[in-house]
C-alpha cells in the first residue's frame, strides 16, 4: 500500500469528514498547534541555553530540566495529538509534501533525544552542581536539537509551499507530473 | 459594486519594491512566512515564562528581576524579526491586509500588549524589590494573565487572517495581488 493510497484512506474516514466539514475545527486546532510549538520550542531553548552557557548559569542543569520538562512533555501531547488532527483533515495534502516527511524525521530524533537526556537527568548526581563541567558532547547535543527544532518549524510551515520549496524533489510535483 | 480603495500610502507599500520582490520571488513568501512563525512562537513562549513566574506558577524561587532581563532579552529580538517579517508580508498584499478585519484586531492585540507591559514596567515593577523573590502581587499577577491571553489572541488572529484574507473583501481590480500565503 503506498502512502497515497494511505492517505486517501485516511481522507475518506468519517473523522476526517467531520473535520473538513466544521470550517472553524482545523483553524482552531491550528492554533492550539502553534501555541503548543512555542512551548515546546522555548523550553528547549531553555535547556539548550543552560548547556552553551547562554541563560540560567546559576541553576544546576538537572534543576533546569525539571523546572521545564513538565512543560515540554505536556507541550508535546498536545502538540503531536492537534498535529495528528491536522493530518486527518488533511492527509493527502500533509503526506505528498517533502516537508512533512522530514518534518516527521527530524521530529521523531527530538523526542528520542529528550527521552535520552531527561533519563540521564534524572540520575544525574555527577552534574547537579553549578560549577559541574558537563557530559563531554552535550553542548553539541544542544546545538543539534535547537536547529532540529528550527528546522521542524521552517519545515511545518514549508508544507504549504512544498512545490516552491522542493521543487522537482516535492512528492507533490511527481505526483502531479505522473 | 465599487470596492474601497486603500489609503495612497498603502497603495504604495504594495507597489514599492519590497512588495514587488516578495510576489515576484518564489522562495521569499515561504522563507518569511516561516521565519514568523518561528520569531512569533518565540515571542510567546518567552512570554509565558515571565507570565507564569508573575502567576506564581513557574520558578519560584527565582527572582522576578533575573527571569525578566533573561526572557525579555530574547523577547524582544523575536518581535523584532516577528515585525520585520511581517511587514514584508504586508508589503505583499497590502490592500488586503488593510481591509481584513482580523489583521486590524491583530495589530490592536499588540498594541494592547504593549500598554499592558508598560503599565506593568513603569507601575507594578517599581515595587519588586519587595516580591522579587515570592509571589507576585494581585496587580502584577492580572499583568501576567492578561499577557497571556492577549498573546494568544495575537496568535489566533494571526491565524484568522490566513483563512479570512481571500474572502473577507472585493479587491479592486486596478490592484494587483496574489493569494499564494496557503493557510
Amino acid at each position: 500500500m503506498s502512502l497515497l493510497e494511505i492517505a486517501t484512506s485516511i481522507d475518506s474516514t468519517s473523522l476526517s469528514t467531520t473535520l473538513k466539514n466544521i470550517s472553524w475545527i482545523v483553524p482552531l486546532v491550528q492554533c492550539v498547534h502553534i501555541l503548543m510549538v512555542g512551548v515546546v520550542f522555548v523550553s528547549i531553548l531553555m535547556i539548550s541555553l543552560r548547556l552553551l552557557g547562554g541563560a540560567r548559569t546559576d541553576e544546576p542543569l538537572p534543576q533546569v530540566w525539571q523546572r521545564f520538562a513538565p512543560f515540554f512533555w505536556t507541550g508535546l501531547a498536545l502538540m503531536i495529538v492537534t498535529g495528528t488532527l491536522l493530518v486527518i483533515a488533511e492527509p493527502v495534502r500533509e503526506f505528498m509534501t517533502l516537508s512533512f516527511r522530514l518534518k516527521m524525521l527530524a521530529l521523531a530524533i527530538c523526542i528520542v533525544t529528550a527521552a535520552v537526556f531527561g533519563q540521564r537527568m534524572r540520575g544525574a548526581s555527577r552534574v547537579t552542581g553549578i560549577n559541574a563541567p558537563l557530559p563531554a558532547g552535550l553542548r553539541a547535543v544542544a546545538v543539534a536539537t535547537l536547529v532540529l527544532w528550527v528546522a521542524i518549524i521552517f519545515l511545518g510551515r514549508a508544507i504549504a509551499y512544498d512545490d516552491s520549496v522542493w521543487g522537482k524533489w516535492s512528492p507533490a510535483v511527481l505526483q502531479r507530473g505522473a | 459594486m465599487a470596492a474601497p480603495a486603500p489609503p495612497a500610502f498603502i497603495h504604495a507599500v504594495e507597489h514599492s519594491g519590497i512588495g514587488e520582490w516578495m510576489r515576484s520571488n518564489v522562495l521569499a513568501m515561504p522563507w518569511v512566512n516561516a521565519a514568523h512563525v518561528l520569531c512569533v512562537t518565540l515571542v510567546f513562549g518567552s512570554v509565558l515564562v515571565v507570565d507564569l513566574r508573575l502567576l506564581g506558577l513557574l520558578d519560584r524561587g527565582r527572582t522576578v528581576t533575573g527571569i525578566s532581563r533573561e526572557m525579555l532579552r530574547l523577547t524582544w529580538i523575536a518581535f523584532a524579526g516577528a515585525a520585520v517579517s511581517g511587514a514584508l508580508f504586508f508589503s505583499a498584499n497590502a490592500t488586503t491586509y488593510w481591509f481584513n478585519t482580523a489583521f486590524r484586531f491583530k495589530m490592536l492585540a499588540i498594541v494592547l500588549a504593549g500598554i499592558n507591559m508598560l503599565v506593568f514596567q513603569t507601575a507594578t515593577f517599581r515595587s519588586v524589590a519587595a516580591w522579587d523573590r515570592n509571589t507576585p502581587p494581585r496587580a502584577a499577577k492580572i499583568a501576567g494573565a492578561l499577557s497571556i491571553l492577549i498573546w494568544v489572541s495575537v496568535i489566533v488572529l494571526g491565524r484568522v487572517i490566513g483563512f479570512t484574507k481571500s474572502v473577507d473583501i472585493t479587491v479592486p481590480d486596478n490592484v494587483d495581488f496574489d493569494f499564494s500565503a496557503g493557510p
